[in-house]
């Protein structure tokens, strides 16, 4: 609701010049009124007393002089007197007439120049009276008459009247009143403009700093900070606005090192922007005001340089970089790497959530980030995120907690590393084509024993068409041991196939005990053929695992194979006494399968322990191995998540235990 | 948003503007429209003039002349059918060259209110003594036997003179005196009044001109023939030249009382001293070197068969005729000529004649051949007709033109 403005209000809302001219104006107008009208009073009523005090000085001058013309009985000499006295020049507009009676009333003469009106003869000077005067109307013309006698001794023998113009005396007054208003308006002129430059110049600095303030308020810092009468100074010229590393001491008072005396350099003192400028507290606060203005700019233009800086290291970091909402998980931002990358048009990732990028592998990454504990830095290798057109590749995700904008965010750099994945794969893929080649001997023991069956079995029903009767029930039992002979072969050879076969990038879920019986089932008969011997302590029904079964095979065909050559080392195969027996265990725990593969050799020796993992490490002979085995098992277990762990005695054999968490 | 300085400065007009419209008293009411009066001292069958001058006493001399050189053309006009089928009349009041009675006539002229013009006033003292009366009347005087300087300084549109001035007199004289004659001493004698002191500052303003000053300065009473003192000082300067301002009768007596005590200086008189009257005074002192100087052409009858046209010999004629036995005179012949200028002005002025409109018309006339040697022009801020200053010396009892000024040199 608005309400009428009180006058404390409408006091405030005027500018600070208006109050000082108005308060000002008042004072003078105040004082100067007052003289004025005291002078004016004091004037007006003196004037018209000294002009009718000098119509009766010439009444009573006439009466002197006039005496003897009328005793004489001399009129021409009266009219010739009075006349006289009536045309004095500075008189002439003052008195308006003269004329002079006898006793009787008859009139003597007179200055008018038309006959004698009778409104002039009304006042009659009352016997005793020597002076009187009254105010009459002559054609229209208001006129002071004075009268005066004129004495002869004791008595009177005429009357002199003059008559003072009432018209001329108010002219004289309203010439007064003129200059007194005059006088008046004047000073008001003069004072207007007196204070109207005085409040001027107290105000415009204000009104400046006002308006640049308001301009500053607008974010417009391109304003010129010169002052009338000063060289252009531009802030750019100062040398401490280019280079961030020369600040002005005395104004940078955040570089200021902790001693605080520190001296100004040497070119600061040269900008204008130091000098130290003379004037009034106005132009003081000018002044500071110009060089907070200044440090502002100066300020602006390092936070502008340095995020800069910083904008181009996001933008053309070689990595894909995120911002991600720690709220909703949605990216805020994206750089041109990521963009590019992952094949999105510029701006589109904008507003997505996260796991548009990565469905299934970020499900970690998303529970770990909206559950709103202080991760602190988070390192998640090998996820596979997906690009647009689904086509997938693996990143190294390192995902650090920041502030985007005031709002607590995830900071996420990707790495890709598909291409090492590649390389890796490829390796794990020769890795298996020399166990193939290893395993060929143990093939063809496997494949020997199921086509010597089927050769027996074959021989043995030539035997009928040679004439030899074999009972229908022996018959049909070597056909069907055929048959099961045939179908082991395909599935050694099957085996064989999915051990060969590239792995895709996916995992599949896995029951442990799978690859452990495919590799057995490649592996058996030549270890027992060596006088090695199996004791398997499966267990059945185990919780699934994520992994490549193929790739599962070929650790636990290292290690198995490691465990033979460890366990003949250990002991010859020509001993009888001799344990040799290689232990697999299955199991599980909560959250995880677990494989055992112990041996009887002779152990490790805790200093191989730490090193058997690395590449290249081999016990071997030169020729014997590579020393990748290991190497490459450990790199397939930890890609599962997985971990290996040695458990060994030495002269007692060794346990390698795998650990993986379940599906 | 804060009231602004424009918004505050007119306010303060406007606050200002309304005290200036409050302030009473300011204003004239507007002067009420004047009917159109009938002029006055004009009716359908006469044109009446006022004149105030000296017909008695020491100066009516002058007077009388004056007035019978103007009533003589006046007179012949009337009998020529008048002006416009109107007769011109003056009625002449006899002031005796007393300037009260002389604002006493002019002040009954103008209550009485049944005259056109006043006309043919005679004497400085006299006419300045009316001459505020004309502003305040409006009506226009012409024709005044005197060369005062307050007739012409400052102008006054209701005055109109015909002659030249007392500063051209004597200014002239004494250029003549000085250069012609090589006279640096030069005395001035002058009645005290307004017309002496009229002549005393022309002759001092023309001394001025040769870095000279008066050697002596002496006056008389007017109305009286107290020159005793006033001679003696002027002989104790041993003058060469005695400027006289003043009557013919104060000035015969003193050319005669000097020239009786032996001191015979050049003694030059204004044109208001009146030729004729100090010439008939003046028969027993034939030795005496007079000079005077005249504002009209010699009256003689020489000048009349040069210039057979002229107003001189016109003059002389109607003179003759309306005043017979009456002697021709530079008075005279003055006041002719003043009547000769009214009858123009009335001409000129047209059938319906007014005071402003009379006073055009004498302002438009310009170059009128009324002398032949000196035409006669007005202008609006012009209002002395002629300029010619004429001189003539006393020679056996008359005055007589000349113009060779080598003749007044003191023979040894």
């Amino acid at each position: 609701m608005k309400r009428p403005p009180t006058p404390e209000t409408l006091f405030n809302r005027v500018s600070l010049r208006s109050k000082l001219m108005i308060s000002m104006l008042v004072a003078v107008l105040f004082i100067s009124v007052t003289i004025a009208f005291v002078a004016r009073w004091i004037l007006v009523s003196s004037l018209t007393d000294e002009l009718e005090l000098r119509g009766s000085a010439i009444s009573h001058s006439i009466a002197d002089r006039g005496a003897e013309h009328i005793l004489d009985n001399d009129t021409p000499q009266l009219l010739s007197l009075i006349f006289d006295e009536v045309r004095l020049h500075e008189r002439k507009s003052l008195v308006a007439y003269i004329f002079i009676e006898d006793r009787d009333g008859t009139i003597l003469a007179h200055t008018l120049i038309r006959s004698m009106p009778d409104e002039l003869r009304k006042h009659s000077l009352p016997e005793g009276v020597d002076e009187s005067t009254m105010l009459l109307s002559d054609n229209g013309e208001e006129v002071y008459d004075i009268a005066v006698s004129i004495n002869e001794g004791l008595y009177r023998i005429g009357t002199v009247h003059v008559g003072l113009s009432k018209s001329h005396i108010d002219s004289l007054i309203s010439k007064l009143r003129f200059a007194f208003l005059g006088f008046i308006s004047g000073v008001i002129i003069i004072t207007l403009i007196l204070s109207s430059q005085l409040t001027r110049r107290i105000t415009r600095p204000v009104s400046d700093l006002t308006r640049l303030a308001n301009e500053i308020s607008k974010g417009n810092f391109n304003i010129p900070l010169s002052r009338k009468n000063e060289e252009h100074w531009d802030v750019s010229n100062c040398p401490a606005f280019t280079n961030t590393d020369l600040p002005c001491w005395h104004l940078d008072q955040s570089a200021l090192p902790d001693s605080g005396e520190a001296e100004a350099h040497p070119s600061c003192g040269n900008c204008v922007f130091y000098r130290t400028r003379p004037g009034d507290e106005v132009a003081q606060l000018g002044n500071s005001f110009r060089s907070m203005v200044w440090s502002i700019r100066l300020y602006r233009h390092r936070l502008h340089e340095s995020e800069e800086k910083y904008r181009s290291l996001f933008d053309s970091g070689p990595d894909p970089v995120y911002v991600v909402s720690s709220s909703d998980g949605t990216i805020l931002d994206a750089n041109p790497r990521a963009e590019e990358l992952y094949g999105y048009a510029p701006g589109e990732l904008i507003a997505q959530p996260f796991t548009v990028l990565a469905a299934n592998e970020t499900q970690e990454f998303m529970t770990d980030l909206l559950s709103g504990g202080d991760l602190g830095c988070v390192y998640y290798p090998k996820q596979i995120h997906a690009k647009k057109d689904g086509e997938p590749f693996f990143v190294n995700m390192h995902a650090c907690p920041i502030s985007y904008q005031g709002k607590p965010a995830i900071i996420i750099a990707a790495a890709d590393i598909t291409e090492m994945i590649e390389k890796d794969a490829q390796l794990i893929q020769a890795a298996k084509m020399k166990t193939l080649g290893e395993m060929s001997a143990g093939v063809a023991h496997e494949l020997n024993q199921p086509l010597n069956a089927i050769k027996m079995g074959t021989e043995y029903l030539r035997m009928a068409e040679e004439g030899h009767v074999i009972p229908p029930e022996q018959q049909s039992e070597v056909l069907v041991e055929i048959s099961a002979q045939v179908d082991r072969a395909s599935e050694i050879i099957n085996t064989l196939r999915a051990f060969g076969r590239k792995s895709d990038i996916a995992t599949e879920r896995v029951d442990l005990n799978a690859p452990i019986n495919a590799v057995l089932s490649i592996l058996r008969r030549q270890f027992e053929l060596e006088n090695i011997r199996f004791d398997l302590r499966l267990t059945p029904q185990l919780p699934p695992m994520n992994g490549h079964s193929n790739r599962l095979q070929q650790v636990l065909f290292n290690l198995i194979s490691n465990a033979r050559d460890a366990i003949h080392e250990h002991c010859p195969a020509d001993d009888p006494d001799a344990q040799r027996v290689i232990t697999i265990r299955t199991g599980s725990l909560p959250g995880k399968v677990f494989a055992e593969v112990e041996d009887t050799g002779g152990g490790i020796p805790p200093e191989v322990q730490s090193k058997i993992f690395e590449p290249f490490f081999t016990t071997k002979e030169t020729g014997q191995g590579m020393g990748l085995g290991l190497a490459i098992s450990y790199g397939i277990v930890k890609d599962y998540s997985g971990n290996i762990q040695i458990r060994s005695t030495e002269g007692q054999g060794t346990v390698f235990h795998l650990e993986f968490p379940t599906a | 948003m804060p009231i602004t300085i424009t918004t505050l400065m007119r306010t303060l007009a406007l606050v200002f503007l309304a005290l200036v419209a409050l302030t009473p008293g300011c204003t004239d009411s507007g002067q009420p429209a004047s009917p159109a009066t009938p002029t006055p001292g004009v009716t359908a069958t006469e044109i009446v003039l006022g004149s105030s001058l000296a017909l008695t006493g020491h100066a009516g001399y002058l007077g009388t002349q004056t007035l019978r050189g103007a009533e003589a053309y006046l007179r012949y006009v009337n009998e020529n059918g008048g002006i416009y089928g109107r007769s011109i009349r003056i009625i002449s009041r006899d002031d005796a060259y007393d300037p009260p009675r002389c604002l006493a006539n002019t002040q009954r002229f103008l209550i009485d209110g049944n005259i056109f013009s006043l006309f043919c006033y005679v004497g400085t003292p006299t006419t300045v003594q009316v001459l505020p009366l004309l502003d305040d009347a409006k009506v226009p005087l012409l024709g005044m036997l005197t060369g005062a300087n307050a007739l012409r300084e400052p102008f006054n549109r209701y005055a109109i003179n015909i002659r030249a001035s007392y500063y051209q007199e004597t200014g002239t004289a004494v250029r003549h005196l000085v250069e012609d004659l090589g006279i640096k001493r030069i005395a001035v004698f002058y009645q005290y009044d307004a017309y002496g002191f009229d002549g005393l500052v022309g002759t001092e303003l023309a001394l001025k001109r040769f870095d000279l000053e008066p050697v002596a300065r002496s006056f008389y009473i007017r109305g009286t023939l107290d020159v005793e003192d006033g001679l003696e000082k002027i002989m104790a300067s041993d003058a060469e030249a005695v400027v006289m301002v003043g009557t013919y009768s104060a000035c015969a007596r003193f050319i005669q009382l000097s020239t009786t005590r032996g001191f015979f200086p050049i003694f030059f008189n204004v044109s208001f001293v009146g030729a004729e009257e100090l010439a008939r005074r003046l028969v027993a002192v034939p030795d005496a070197r007079v000079v005077m100087s005249q504002v009209v052409p010699s009256p003689g009858l020489e000048r009349a068969r040069e210039h057979p046209d002229d107003a001189v010999s016109e003059y002389l004629k109607i003179i003759k005729r309306y005043y017979p036995g009456e002697p021709p005179s530079f008075i005279g012949l003055e006041g002719f000529l003043n009547a000769r200028i009214l009858v123009e002005g009335l001409r000129r002025a047209g059938p319906n004649p007014t005071r402003e409109g009379f006073i055009d018309a004498i302002e438009s006339i310009r170059d009128f051949p009324l002398v032949e040697d000196a035409a006669i022009t007005f202008g609006p801020k012009d209002h002395q007709g002629m300029e010619s200053v004429y001189f003539t010396r006393l020679i056996k009892g008359s005055f007589h033109p000349f113009t060779d000024w080598n003749v007044l040199r003191a023979t040894e």
